[in-house]
């Protein structure tokens, strides 16, 4: 496993708009039912 | 050829088969939407969406394995193994705001809410410009082309958006609107995974057998959430089996769009991509008139904001196709990939060749038992739930359906061969 590639990620702000976006994605959903 | 070097004509066929992609996804990915018409016969949201995204699984693993083989598919990610998890966020992505969609369409129906997911493309051309390099180096009338495409689109949409509040249905437009917004929401964002794994490097084919791994795993736990555990969910599936062909059919098909859709985002990026890919819009709207009779009974009015809100969009999208990428913008875009190979520590050749369309290395181009099995179990089920089908109780034109399905295929084939002899899949 390439653990400095899985760290590079976690430092990679490119990484946190989607987690951002799917967890807003999912409050709407829980909204919307 | 040394995959180092990029020539104008490279770059040409290169971008040639990226828009081709994108009109063939256009195509497919509309058509997939058509069987979330069973929604208007009681069955759950959830559930549909659950059942097709099994359909876009079973797609997902047997199609990469007869076009390219798992064996390439390892390779890939033995270069770049953290794109996995990137494509797993991608496929969680896809699989909330396919939810979204069928409430949206339960709502406000399949004609108006499909231009308003379809907004995704603006938040494209935000991420591909503000974290890929796209548009840089692109020339002011090129970015015209591509950002006055993007208004026009805006007031497409903003003209449904009033038509909607005419016509919803069940008196939940305002909830039908928003699910259908973020299903752009996410639906755009999850464009910065896809960009991200091609300007790394992997092939498409690779990124999207993990990518299924995200959507199954995120639909499973929607769907047992929605129905209150195992016993629920599999009792309204055995209850539904004899339309589960339908849904995993549309699933089927959307992987053919997507497919395409992938191969349009690598060669052009997503700012281009992605609105060349909304053409499904004009796919879906053919689909829901002729086929399905939608907006039949309602005023002059709301058929002139539904086809003219559409036709805006299209226009903008075609005006963003029209401003393709140059050799200027493709150097900024291939800074943006070495920034990439640096950040994760990608071989740069890997990362030059596959921004080329090209591989380094032998390519694993035999098919193993694995690869077989795939194609022959997916056959398999949907042979099975075919059978086991009965053809829905809904008016259907079936002659549109043959004349749209003619015009598919012919688009598969066109495109099909245009990548294959300038990428070979790539």
């Amino acid at each position: 496993m390439s653990h400095p590639r899985f760290a590079a990620m976690l430092r990679d702000p490119q990484f946190w708009v989607p987690i951002a976006v799917l967890a807003g994605g999912l409050l709407v959903l829980a909204w919307i039912r | 050829m040394d995959p180092l070097t990029l020539d104008a004509s490279r770059l040409r066929r290169l971008q040639l088969a990226g828009i081709a992609c994108g009109f063939a996804a256009g195509a497919w990915l509309g058509a997939a939407e058509a069987p979330t018409k069973m929604v208007t016969l009681g069955l759950s949201p959830v559930v549909i969406s659950l059942t097709m995204v099994l359909g876009v699984f079973l797609a997902r693993w047997s199609l990469p394995a007869l076009l390219r083989g798992t064996a390439a598919i390892g390779a890939d990610v033995r270069q770049a193994p953290h794109l996995v998890v990137w494509a797993v966020l991608a496929g969680c992505l896809w699989a909330v705001a396919n939810t979204l969609t069928v409430f949206a369409i339960r709502d406000i129906g399949l004609s108006i809410a499909f231009p308003l997911w379809n907004a995704n493309s603006l938040l494209g051309i935000l991420w591909g410009a503000v974290f890929f390099n796209e548009l840089r180096g692109a020339g002011w009338s090129r970015r015209l082309g591509v950002l006055g495409g993007a208004v026009l689109m805006c007031v497409g949409a903003t003209l449904l958006a009033i038509a909607s509040s005419a016509g919803a249905a069940g008196g939940h437009s305002a909830r039908g609107v928003a699910a259908a917004l973020a299903a752009g929401a996410l639906w755009g964002t999850m464009y910065i995974p896809y960009r991200k794994a091609y300007l790394t490097g992997m092939n498409p084919l690779a990124f999207v057998t993990f990518f299924t791994v995200g959507e199954v795993g995120m639909m499973t736990a929607l769907g047992l959430t929605d129905r209150g555990g195992l016993g629920p969910l599999v009792t309204e599936l055995a209850g539904a089996r004899d339309v589960l062909f339908w849904l995993l059919l549309g699933g089927f098909v959307w992987v053919v769009g997507d497919l395409f859709q992938q191969y349009a985002a690598k060669y052009i990026g997503i700012s281009r991509g992605i609105p060349l890919s909304n053409t499904n819009q004009l796919w879906g709207l053919g689909w829901g008139l002729l086929v399905f009779g939608e907006l039949r009974g309602r005023s002059a009015a709301t058929h002139s904001q539904v086809i003219g809100g559409s036709l805006l969009m299209a226009l903008g999208a075609a005006a963003i196709a029209l401003a393709s990428a140059t050799g200027a913008e493709h150097s900024r875009w291939q800074e943006a990939a070495e920034r990439e190979g640096s950040r994760y520590g990608i071989d740069p050749a890997y990362v030059r060749a596959a921004l080329a369309g090209q591989t380094v290395g032998a390519a694993h181009t035999r098919r193993n038992w694995l690869d077989w099995t795939l194609v022959a179990g997916t056959t398999a089920v949907f042979v099975g739930f075919g059978v086991m089908a009965r053809v829905p109780t809904l008016a259907i034109q079936w002659g549109w359906v043959v004349g749209l399905a003619a015009t598919m295929m012919a688009l598969l084939v066109g495109t099909g061969l245009l990548l294959w002899r300038t990428t070979r899949l790539n």
